[in-house]
Parts: C-alpha cells; structure tokens; sequence
C-alpha cells in the first residue's frame, strides 16, 4: 500500500510538473517544473524496480540535460518585457481542454482495461546494469544501433540551424 | 547469411555514404559541386545494388542478431528504389538550384543522403520503436533541408510548423506504441498480427486506440485529411528540390511502413477500412479545393500532394492481406515520384534567382521561349493528372482497379471524380504556357545543366514506368 500511495504521488506531481512547463510564463519557471517531471519519473521507474533506467533518469535529464537548459536560459537573461504578451490565454487553455476532454475519457477507458495491471516485481537482478545491457544489445540492436545515427543527424542540425554563419563558398 | 548482407547493402552504402559526406565536407577541398556529384554517386551505386537483387521474394535480415526486426521483401525493396532514385535527382537538381540561390554548404548534401537512410530503414522495419526511430531520423533531417536557408522568413516559419506539429505525430506514435505493447507485449507487427489473430481486434480497446494513434502519426507524415494543414506552408517554405523530395522520398518511406503496419492482420486491416474510406475521401476532395485556389505554383502542387496521398490511401484501403505484394502502391509511388520529382527538378533551373517565378502568370508563354522545358512540364502535368499513356494514367488504372476488386466501387468512383476535377489545375499551368505570348525571355535560367538533364530523363521515365505494366 505504500508502493501504491507513492505511485499517486509520483504520478500527480510529474503532470503537475508538466502542465506547469506549458503553463508558467517565464521560461525558467517551466524549466523548473519540468524538473519536478523528471525527477518523479525517476520515482516511478524506481518503484518498478527499473535501477539503471532511475540512475541514468536522474544523472542524464534531470542532472546533465536539465541544468545545460537551465544555464542557456538564465545565459539569454529573459527579463518580463521580452515575453510575449499571452491575451486570452485562460479561454485558450479552457477551449483546448474541452477538445481534448473526450480523448482523455477514452484514454482512461484503455488503461482501465489493459491486461497483466497487477503485477509482481520481478526478481532476479531485473533492472539492473547487466540484464538491461543483455536486452539492448540481443533484442533490441537494431533500433539501439539507429539511434546513433539520429543523434548524429541532430547534431548537424544544432550546427547547422544554430551555429555560426560559415561564408559562402562559391 | 551472405545474402541478408547484401540485402541489406543499399541501407549499408547510404548510411557510410552519408557519414563520409559528413566527414568531406569539414574540408575546403569539397565544396558544393562535389558534394553534391558526391551525394548523387552515393545514390547511384546504392541504387545499382539494389536493383541488381532479384525484386521478388522475402528475407528477415539477420534474424537471430536483429531479433526480425528488419524484413527486405518486394513491397520494401520496390519502394528502397524509388527512394534512391528520388534522392539522386534530388541532389543533381539541388546542384543546379544553388548556381542561383547562395545558401549552400556541403552539408545539405549529406543531409539529403542522411534523410534516404531514415527512409529506407522507414521501408524495412517491421517493428514500432525501430520504425519511430528511422520516422525521426528521416523527419530531423528534413526539418533542417527545409530551414537551411536561415536569412528566409517563410522558411523559418515553415521549419516551425513543421518542427511543432512533427513533434506531435511523433508524441502519438510513441503513445500509440506503449498501448500496443501494453496489451500484446510485443511491438513486432508479426506478433502483433499473431495476437491480434489468437484474441480479436474488437475485444482489447488499448489495440484500438494504440493502432489510432498510429494512424494519426503515419496519416500527419503522409499529409492526409485532417492532418494536411501544415502541407502548404512547409512546402512552401523549403526550397525546389527539397519539396520534391519530401513530396516524393518521404510519402514513399511513410506509405511503404503505413502498408506494412496494416497488412499485420486482417482484422487490423477491417476494423479501419470505414476510417479509411472516409479519409481517403475527405483527402482527395480537401486537396482539390485548396489546389483550385491556389496562384502559386509550389502551393497548387503542395495541395496536389495532398490529393496524391487521398488515392494511395484508397490502394492501402483496398490492399489484401493474404498475398500482400504492395505492387500497386509501389507503382503509385513510382509514377507519381517520376511526375512530382521531373517538375521540381524543372522548376529548380526555371525558377531563377531566390525563386521569383513561383506564380501561374510568371511561366506564361514559357512554350514558345523554352519549347523543350514547357513540354516536359507537360508531360509531367499531365501524368499526374492521370492521361494516358503516361505512368501516371497506369498508376491510377490500378489503385481504381484494385479498388473495384476489393468490392470498394464507391471509392473508386470518387477516385475517377477527384482526377477529373485535378485536371482544372494542372491544365490552368498548360494553358498558361501555351496559349500565351512569352512576357519575358527566361533568359537568366541556367542553360543546360543537371536539372534539365534530370528533367528529360524523368520525362523518359514516366513513358518507361508506363510500358512496365504490373503483373496483377
């Protein structure tokens, strides 16, 4: 039971967090709330035993990722005159939730009836650094292996798109 | 084990190519020509390779290693070479488009091949998280093609749009991907298909609704309704040869993985033809309309693509899961990749300087200045409108046929209705060109040049594509 109370923890206070990100005006409040995303993520991959995925949950988004975001915001020094003004932002928010209502009712309907929803944790080292290793790289090459090359190509777009204007050479 | 390999060569040589190209172009010594004759090798040879296989008949490559995750079978290996053949004009014409516009470095050119491997691992994959990877490969490298151009306004807007709602499809497909497994525990389309026919589609909403949210990804990227508005724009705002080859590798890459998801099962396949059938509808006649409105060129044929996509839904519609070949959607996308690509690659040398002539009026009277270049667009107009003996007519003549014989008469009639208001304006841009005086002399087009060299080849292919009829 208190695994459960912690789930409805976790849970509430990663959308909170996330609708916060959407919400907050100022960028380094949506950065911060978005924090509060991450790190209850790593709570709820926590509980289900998933120890590599929570580490690296915490050290690489919530630690690395998380804090180069915030260094570039607090780098552009946003102050309020420079946001854009947000007119009938309340209506918007109210509109889009009213849309979107009818989806999320049947996303509810899904998840109630998803099979296998209680579930023993597994034993066995599960999570751990060596049987996540062994998934990744016998079951899951293929779609490991691509990534690279994903990576590779928004790399040359941040350089591209961001970096310094090379002169043309004709 | 050695023939998985070179099944799997093509993806091989475009990836290496790909990175290699990345390498160059940190070099002085390579600059835009090279790059771009160095891209169009890339293409060349990968598009050699692949042809020389034998077309037919199906292998998972390396199925212990890659766990059946990678299939090379006809439907993959026909559209793997219309994608190679997209890419090669793309960076022949890319070449002749950047003697007039100066925003180019070697880079687009290994972006471009970057792009094909996302595409073509897009046509193999038969599993989600590999196909969500491959989509975004593909999509990333996209985006940039379309916002190289960074001093340009539209083109920032249109890498925006793009960006954003991209960023959705891509949010959907994974949500769709965790009900899936959530209820198979599997995301092998396979599997899938096996649970799908051990337990039935209608028993378990989280299939309904994960294979929705598929849907929805797969029907933003191929641009069908509703999901079409950001089409116009982004189209609008990339420059020639990149919407040819969005318009044509990318429809090809997301059509080939939409049609391998669908033919799982045939359950999967009958619980969505009514959605289906109504999208494809909605498609074609959205299209048509936003393309009767439209006095810029580029935009009539973002629109038009559009439309394109509503008939090959129709085919995906009529597709039979038993023996699925994909044979018609392939040649679809063959004849309408000859079509779409030869305009570009005609309007990348026409257009002129930062494109000045994007509106009907300004290639008004193109025919009698430029006789060779105004027939050729022609050609292209008129196979994408569906005239006989072009490959365009023979596209269409087998998705209306395979249409009828799926018992889908409704469909294939609305079909016929669509290409026939379609010829208004692809018609208007002939009539423009013919029976005008020439109000100026084009005389700042680049000559002869790979463009045009693209462009009469890609008229020879919509002849060649329609005296190669399928076996059906």
């Amino acid at each position: 039971m208190f695994a459960d109370g912690l789930f409805m923890l976790f849970a509430v206070l990663a959308v909170l967090g996330a609708a916060g990100l959407v919400l907050f005006r100022h960028p380094m409040n949506g950065a911060m709330s978005f924090v509060i995303t991450l790190i209850s993520l790593a709570g709820l991959y926590a509980l289900l035993s998933a120890k590599l995925i929570f580490a690296l949950q915490l050290i690489v988004y919530a630690g690395a990722i998380m804090s180069l975001i915030v260094f570039i915001i607090m780098f552009l020094n946003i102050q309020p005159e420079d946001l854009p003004k947000e007119e009938g932002k309340l209506l918007n928010i109210l509109g889009a939730l009213i849309i979107v209502a009818p989806i999320g009712y049947f996303l509810v309907k899904i998840v109630n009836r998803l099979p296998n929803a209680t579930t023993e944790l597994l034993g066995n080292n599960f999570g751990g650094v060596k049987p996540v290793g062994l998934l990744l790289f016998k079951d899951w090459l293929v779609p490991f292996e691509i990534v690279s090359i994903l990576l590779l190509v928004s790399l040359m777009g941040a350089l591209l798109l961001a970096g310094k204007k090379k002169e043309v050479s004709k | 084990m050695t023939n998985d390999l070179m099944l799997l060569l093509p993806l091989i040589i475009v990836g290496v190519g790909a990175i290699a190209l990345m390498l160059a172009s940190a070099y002085k010594i390579i600059n835009n020509t090279s790059a771009a004759l160095g891209s169009a090798l890339v293409f060349a040879v990968a598009f050699l390779v692949q042809l020389s296989f034998c077309l037919k008949g199906n292998a998972v490559l390396f199925s212990d290693t890659f766990n059946g995750i990678l299939v090379a079978n006809t439907f993959s290996k026909g559209a793997g070479l219309v994608i190679l053949a997209c890419g090669l004009f793309t960076s022949l014409s890319s070449q002749t488009y950047f003697k007039q516009n100066d925003f180019c470095s070697p880079e687009y050119y290994s972006l471009t091949v970057f792009a094909a491997s996302g595409m073509l691992l897009l046509t193999m994959t038969q599993e989600l998280i590999s196909a969500f990877v491959a989509l975004e490969i593909m999509s990333l490298a996209i985006y940039i093609l379309v916002g190289y151009n960074r001093k340009n306004v539209v083109a920032a807007e249109a890498v925006l749009k793009y960006l954003m709602l991209g960023a959705f499809a891509g949010a959907f497909l994974t949500m769709g991907t965790a009900f899936v497994y959530g209820q198979t525990g599997t995301t092998q389309f396979a599997k899938i298909g096996q649970y799908i026919a051990a337990n039935g589609f209608t028993q378990s909403p989280a299939i309904i609704g994960g294979a929705f949210f598929i849907l929805v990804a797969f029907l933003f990227k191929a641009a069908a309704f509703p999901f079409h508005a950001w089409v116009i724009d982004v189209y609008d705002g990339a420059s020639m040869p990149i919407t040819g080859y969005m318009a044509t590798g990318l429809k090809t890459a997301i059509f080939a993985v939409f049609a391998n998801f669908l033919v799982a099962d045939a359950q999967l396949h009958a619980g969505w033809i009514t959605f289906l059938f109504y999208v494809s509808v909605l498609t074609m006649f959205a299209g048509n309309l936003i393309a009767i409105g439209q006095y810029s060129l580029k935009r009539m044929l973002a629109a038009s693509g559009i439309v394109h996509s509503g008939y090959l839904l129709i085919a995906l519609v009529a597709v039979s899961t038993e023996a699925f070949s994909g044979a018609v959607i392939a040649y679809y996308l063959a004849a309408y990749a000859a079509g779409t690509l030869g305009i570009f690659s005609a309007l990348s040398y026409l257009s002129g300087k930062d494109e000045k002539r994007v509106t009907f009026d300004d290639f008004k009277g193109l025919a009698k200045v430029r006789p060779y270049s105004a027939a050729a667009i022609s050609i292209f107009l008129l196979s994408m409108a569906g005239i006989p003996p072009t490959a365009g007519f023979m596209g269409k003549f087998y998705i209306i046929t395979s249409a009828i014989d799926a018992g889908q008469v409704t469909l294939a009639v609305l079909g016929i209705i669509s290409s026939v208001i379609s010829m208004w304006y692809y018609l208007r841009l002939i009539i423009n060109m013919y029976f005008y005086e020439a109000e100026e002399s084009f005389a700042d087009t680049v000559p002869s040049s790979l463009a045009s060299a693209c462009t009469f080849a890609l008229a020879f292919c919509v002849f060649a594509i329609s005296l190669y009829p399928l076996a059906i």
